[in-house]
C-alpha cells in the first residue's frame, strides 16, 4: 500500500502525543512521589517508605490481597463449574438462568449496595470477610459464567467425545482435558476479576465501616483525607496502590486488553 | 445421556451465591425504595413518592443532569479521538502499534481512586497544570478547577476522557484493522480522498465496535462514584454531584434510604434503557 | 440479541424477589426500647460489678488525641482490674457510616463518640439507641462538675425533637473554639498585634482591607470540603444575629428563620469579604490543610478555623503563631464552638454501670490534667490547666472567656440530618457569588424549615 512519507511521519507523531496524553498524568505522579520535602534535594526514595509507614499500607494492601485471593478461589470456580453446564449441557432453563446472569454484568453496584449493607447488618456480618468478598464474588461470576461459557461452547467436541468414550467421567472431562486446555480463557478470567476486585471502592467503602477489612485504594482516599500536608507522600501512597495491578498488567496485557474488549462484546 | 439435576449440580455454587448476593438484593433495593426509613428505626410505606422525588428534586435532577454532562467527556469525546486516531493509523503501516496499545490502555487498569488522586493534585491551585499555563504565559486561565462552579464538571469529566480515550482506540483499532487492505487499495484506486475512505469504508466496518466502546464507557460515565467521591464530594456547591454519589450520601449519611434506593433502581433501568437503545440503533440488522 | 431478553428476565426477577422479600426495612432491626434506669439501680462501685468487657469506639487517632486515650484507659484498667477495656478507634472520616452501622448491629459496643449534630446523636435518641444518662449524672454530680452550656449540647428530648434540653446522653473530655489565628510576622505589615487585640469585629475587617491593598492573602481559606467555610460564617454570623436565634437555628429547634435581617446582613458580609479579595484566589477549590499549612508557611495573614488547629501550626510557627476571638462593638465574645464529641453509652449494652463510671472517669478532674499534659483543651478547668505561653495559652484563655463571660455557638451544622451538605454547598455557593445572600439563605431556611415542620 502506497503511503506517502509525510503521512508516515505524522503517524509517529500522533502515535507520541497519544501516548504522552495517556502518560502524562502518571509521570506527574511519579515526579510528585519521588520530590524532597521543602528545602532538601535530589530524589527522595525515603517518601515511599514514608507513606507506607504512615498510612500503614502494609496492612492494607495485606487486606486488598486477601480480599481478592478469596473473590478469586470463589468465583473462578464457580464461573468455571457454571460456564461448564451453560457450554456443554443441553437442558431446560438453561436460557432462562443465563439470561439472568447476563443481567448482572450490567448492574451498577450501588444498586445492591444499599439492601446489601442493611440486611448484612442486621445478620450482624457487616465488618467481616465476607460481606466484603462475596457482593464481588456475585459481580465476578456474572461475567464469568458468560465468559466460561462462550469458551466451553468452542472447546473442541472431539476432545471431549473421545474421554467420555474412554470411559471418563463428567469431572474428569472438566477438570483434566477442559480447564488445561483453556488455560488462556481462565488466565484472562483471573487477571481481570483480580483487577476489578483489587481497585473496587465503594463496596468495601460500605460495607466495613469499622475498617477492619480496610482495602488499599480506600485507605489511600482516607490517606488523602488525613492532613497529609506533602504532596509527595500522597503521590507516593497512589503509586504503591496500583502498583500490584500495573505489575501484572503489564506480564499479562494480552489479557486484560482481550477480556476487556471482548468480553463486552455481545455474542 | 446426562440425568436432569446434573447441569443443575454445576451451576449450584454459582446461583447461590449470584442469587443471594446479586439478585435477592436488587429485589430488596426495589422493595426499600418504596419505604421513607432513615437507616434506624421503624420504616414507613410511601408507593412511589420517592420516584416521584427523583423527577422533582432539584438537587437529583441536576445529578442525572451532571451525568448526561459526564456521558460527552466518558463517551462522546473518547469516541471521536479514538475513531479519528485510529482511523489516520490505519492508513499506513508504522512500527510500535503494539507498545502503543500498552501504554494507552494503562490509564484502564489503575485504581479510580488513584487516578483521582492524581487529577486531584494536577487540579490544584498551585498544581502542575497552573504551573504549566503561567510558564506558557497563559497565566489568565489559570484558575482553581476543582473550585470553579463552570470548570470543575467539565474538569471531571476531562479525567474520564482520559481513561476512557486509550480503550477505545484500542477497540477501534481491532475493528479497523479487519477491513481487508484491498478494499483500501480498490477505494483508492477511484480516487476516494481520506474523507470518503473514513465516511464510507471505515466507519462501516467499525460498527459494532462503536456500539460496545458506547455501551462500555456511557455505563462507566453512569456509575461514576470514586471520582466524585475522592476529587470534589460533589462539590463546588453541588456543581458535581451524580447520582451513584447521591445513592452514598442518601443510603449512608443523611439517612434517606428509601430515597438512595429509588435513585439506584432508577439508574440501573437507565444504564439498561441506554444498552438497549445503543445496540437497536447501531445494529438494526442483527436483530435477532 | 441478550440485552433485551435479559431486561424481561431482570424485570420479572426483580419484582419475584421484591415479592419474596417479606419484611420491610427496618422492621427486622427493632432498636429496642430505652429501659429507664432507676435511682436504686445505678451501681458506681465499680470494683464490684465483676468481670466486665467495656467495648469503647472513639475517634481519638491523633497524636495528642491518641496519648490521653491511652493513658486515660490504662489507668482505668489498673484502677478496676476487674474491667477489661476493647477499644476500637479510627479517624472522624467515617463516624456517620459507622457508627449507623455499629448501633443497630448485634455485637453494638458499650461506650460510643458520637457527633451531638441531629443526625448522628439526635438520630440515634430518637431510634432509642443511646442511653438516657440522668440517674448517672445524679450519682456522680455531673452537673456540678460540667457547665450547664456544655451540658446542653449533649442533651435531648427522649424522643429526639429537641435539642438542647432534655435528657442528657453523652459527656465530652474536650472544648472547642473557632477563632482567628494569626501569623505576628504578617501582621506586623499592616497593624500591630495591640491594634488587633484591643480592638473589636470591626478592628478585625478594617486590618483585613489594610492586608488586602497591601497585596497579602488577607484570610487562608481551603474550602474544597465545603465545611470548612462554616467556621468563617459562624463567628461572622455571631456578630450580626442574637446567640439564642443561631442556637434554635445550629440546633435545629423551631422558632427561628435563617430569613431574618440579621442572617442576611451576615451573610451579605461574608459575600463581601469574598468580592474584596479578602480570601485567597480559588478558596473554594483548596484544600483544608493545603490552605491552614500555607498559612504557616507565611502566606496569609489570618485563617479562621478551630482549636484543633493550635498544635499543628505552633508546631510548624513557632512563636509567630497567635489565636484570639474578636469582641462584638459592646465587648461581647461570641463565636462558634462546643465540645469534642461527647462520649455515650448505648441502650444495648448489658454493662452500662460500667460504662458510665468509664465516662466518669475519663472526664473527671484527673482526666482533666491528662489531657492538658496532652496538648488538648479540657472541657473543664480549661484556665487553671492552660499552658504557660504558646498559642495554646491564647486558645486556652479564650475558651475560658467565652465560656464563662461570652456565647458559646453549637455548629450550624449539627441543625438537620442534611444541613451539613446543605451549608457546605450552600457557602460554597456565596463565595463563589453564584447565589445572592437572600437566595443563600433561602436555601438554609428550606432545609431547616423542612426539618422543623417535619418533626
Amino acid at each position: 500500500m502506497t503511503t506517502s512519507r509525510a503521512e508516515t511521519a505524522m503517524n509517529y507523531l500522533l502515535l507520541v502525543v497519544v501516548c504522552a496524553f495517556a502518560l502524562g498524568p502518571i509521570v506527574v505522579v511519579l515526579v510528585t512521589s519521588l520530590q524532597p520535602d521543602l528545602g532538601g534535594g535530589g530524589i527522595a526514595w525515603g517518601n515511599y517508605a514514608e507513606a507506607w509507614s504512615q498510612g500503614s499500607f502494609a496492612r492494607y494492601l495485606r487486606t486488598s490481597a486477601l480480599v481478592s485471593a478469596t473473590v478469586l478461589v470463589v468465583a473462578l470456580t464457580a464461573s468455571v463449574l457454571a460456564g461448564y453446564a451453560f457450554g456443554t449441557m443441553t437442558f431446560r432453563g438453561s436460557t432462562v438462568v443465563f439470561s439472568l446472569v447476563l443481567v448482572g454484568i450490567m448492574v451498577p453496584t450501588e444498586a445492591i449496595v444499599v439492601p446489601l449493607f442493611y440486611d448484612l447488618r442486621t445478620l450482624g456480618l457487616t465488618n467481616t470477610l465476607w460481606a466484603v468478598a462475596f457482593p464481588q464474588m456475585a459481580q465476578s461470576i456474572a461475567f464469568g459464567s458468560y465468559w466460561m461459557r462462550a469458551y466451553f461452547r468452542t472447546a473442541p467436541r472431539s476432545l471431549m467425545e473421545a474421554a467420555r468414550l474412554d470411559g471418563a467421567s463428567e469431572r474428569r472431562v472438566l477438570w483434566s482435558i477442559l480447564v488445561p486446555v483453556g488455560r488462556p480463557a481462565i488466565v484472562t478470567m483471573t487477571v481481570l476479576v483480580f483487577m476489578w476486585t483489587w481497585n473496587e471502592f465503594l463496596i468495601p467503602l460500605v460495607m466495613s465501616p469499622n475498617g477492619a477489612y480496610r482495602t488499599a485504594p480506600l485507605a489511600l482516599a482516607l490517606f488523602q483525607g488525613q492532613h497529609v500536608q506533602a504532596t509527595s507522600l500522597l503521590a507516593a501512597a497512589a503509586v504503591l496502590v496500583a502498583l500490584p495491578v500495573v505489575v501484572v498488567y503489564l506480564f499479562l496485557q494480552r489479557h486484560f486488553i482481550r477480556g476487556m474488549l471482548e468480553g463486552a462484546v455481545r455474542e | 445421556m446426562t440425568p436432569r439435576w446434573r447441569p443443575w449440580l454445576y451451576l449450584v455454587p454459582a446461583i447461590v451465591v449470584y442469587g443471594a448476593f446479586l439478585l435477592y438484593p436488587i429485589g430488596r433495593s426495589v422493595q426499600f425504595s418504596l419505604y421513607e426509613w432513615d437507616g434506624l428505626g421503624a420504616s414507613e410505606f410511601v408507593g412511589l413518592a420517592n420516584y416521584l422525588g427523583v423527577l422533582t428534586d432539584a438537587g437529583l435532577r441536576a445529578a442525572f443532569g451532571h451525568a448526561l454532562v459526564l456521558i460527552a467527556f466518558f463517551a462522546l469525546l473518547p469516541l471521536a479521538l479514538g475513531l479519528a486516531v485510529a482511523a489516520v493509523l490505519n492508513r499506513a503501516r508504522v512500527r510500535g502499534l503494539g507498545l502503543f496499545r500498552t501504554v494507552v490502555f494503562v490509564p484502564q487498569v489503575l485504581a479510580m481512586v488513584v487516578v483521582a488522586v492524581a487529577w486531584r493534585a494536577i487540579y490544584a491551585p498551585d498544581g502542575p497544570l497552573n504551573t504549566a499555563l503561567t510558564a506558557v504565559g497563559l497565566d489568565s486561565l489559570t484558575r482553581a478547577w476543582l473550585g470553579d462552579y463552570t470548570w470543575t464538571l467539565p474538569a471531571v469529566g476531562i479525567v474520564g476522557t482520559w481513561v476512557q480515550t486509550g480503550l477505545v482506540t484500542v477497540l477501534m483499532l481491532a475493528g479497523m484493522a479487519r477491513v481487508p487492505r484491498e478494499q483500501y487499495e480498490a477505494a483508492r484506486l477511484d480516487g476516494a480522498g481520506p474523507v470518503r475512505e473514513f465516511v464510507a469504508l471505515t466507519l462501516p466496518s467499525v460498527r459494532g465496535e462503536i456500539a460496545v466502546a458506547l455501551t462500555l464507557t456511557i455505563v462507566a460515565a453512569l456509575k461514576t462514584f470514586d471520582l466524585v467521591y475522592v476529587m470534589t464530594a460533589g462539590g463546588p456547591g453541588n456543581s458535581t454531584t451524580v447520582p451513584a454519589y447521591e445513592v452514598f450520601q442518601r443510603a449512608f449519611r443523611t439517612g434517606q434510604v428509601g430515597s438512595a434506593a429509588a435513585v439506584a433502581i432508577t439508574l440501573t433501568v437507565l444504564i439498561f434503557g441506554l444498552n438497549l437503545v445503543i445496540n437497536r440503533l447501531v445494529e438494526p440488522r442483527e436483530d435477532r | 440479541m441478550t440485552t433485551r431478553r435479559s431486561l424481561a428476565a431482570g424485570a420479572a426477577l426483580a419484582t419475584a424477589a421484591a415479592l419474596l422479600a417479606a419484611c420491610a426495612p427496618g422492621s427486622g432491626s427493632d432498636g429496642g426500647e430505652t429501659t429507664p434506669v432507676e435511682a436504686s439501680e445505678v451501681r458506681t462501685d465499680l470494683a464490684s460489678l465483676g468481670e466486665v468487657t467495656l467495648t469503647v469506639w472513639d475517634q481519638e487517632v491523633r497524636g495528642g488525641q491518641d496519648e490521653q486515650m491511652q493513658r486515660l484507659n490504662d489507668a482505668f484498667e489498673e484502677a478496676y482490674p476487674n474491667i477489661t477495656i476493647e477499644r476500637n478507634s479510627q479517624s472522624f472520616d467515617d463516624l456517620e457510616t459507622t457508627l449507623r452501622g455499629a448501633l443497630t448491629g448485634n455485637e453494638a459496643p458499650d461506650v460510643v463518640q458520637a457527633n451531638n449534630s441531629r443526625g448522628t446523636m439526635g438520630a440515634f435518641v430518637s431510634a432509642g439507641l443511646l442511653l438516657n444518662l440522668d440517674r448517672y449524672a445524679e450519682a456522680y454530680g455531673w452537673k456540678e462538675r460540667f457547665s450547664d452550656d456544655v451540658l446542653a449540647v449533649s442533651r435531648y428530648s427522649e424522643d429526639g425533637v429537641t435539642f438542647g434540653e432534655g435528657s442528657l446522653y453523652g459527656l465530652p473530655q474536650v472544648g472547642e473554639i473557632v477563632g482567628v489565628f494569626y501569623s505576628r510576622s504578617a501582621l506586623e505589615q499592616v497593624a500591630s498585634e495591640d491594634e488587633l487585640l484591643s480592638g473589636d469585629f470591626d478592628t478585625f475587617t478594617d486590618i483585613l482591607a489594610r492586608a488586602a491593598d497591601a497585596g497579602l492573602t488577607p484570610i487562608q481559606l481551603g474550602n474544597i470540603e465545603g465545611w470548612p467555610a462554616g467556621h468563617v460564617f459562624g463567628p461572622i454570623q455571631a456578630q450580626h444575629v442574637p446567640a439564642d436565634q443561631v442556637r434554635a437555628l445550629a440546633m435545629g429547634n423551631a422558632g427561628a428563620s435563617w430569613l431574618s435581617e440579621e442572617n442576611v446582613a451576615a451573610a451579605t458580609e461574608l459575600a463581601d469579604w469574598s468580592t474584596s479579595g479578602y480570601f485567597n484566589d480559588g478558596a473554594n477549590g483548596t484544600d483544608y490543610d493545603a490552605a491552614w499549612s500555607d498559612f504557616a508557611s507565611g502566606d496569609g495573614v489570618f485563617t479562621i478555623g478551630g482549636s484543633w488547629l493550635a498544635a499543628d501550626l505552633q508546631d510548624a510557627m513557632g512563636a509567630d503563631v497567635g489565636f484570639y476571638v474578636p469582641a462584638s462593638a459592646d465587648g461581647t465574645l461570641a463565636t462558634t464552638g462546643g465540645t469534642g464529641l461527647p462520649f455515650a453509652v448505648t441502650a444495648q449494652s448489658p454493662n452500662a454501670d460500667a460504662a458510665a463510671g468509664y465516662i466518669d472517669f475519663i472526664t473527671s478532674d484527673e482526666a482533666m490534667e491528662v489531657l492538658a499534659d496532652t496538648g488538648n483543651m479540657p472541657v473543664n478547668q480549661t484556665a487553671e490547666l492552660a499552658p504557660a505561653d504558646g498559642v495554646n495559652a491564647d486558645v486556652f484563655a479564650a475558651f475560658g472567656a467565652v465560656t464563662t463571660d461570652g456565647h458559646l455557638l453549637p455548629y450550624l451544622d449539627w441543625a438537620t440530618p442534611t444541613m451539613g451538605d446543605t451549608l457546605g454547598a450552600t457557602l460554597q455557593d456565596l463565595i463563589a457569588g453564584q447565589a445572592t445572600p437572600q437566595e443563600a439563605m433561602q436555601q438554609l431556611e428550606d432545609d431547616y424549615s423542612a426539618f422543623t415542620s417535619g418533626s
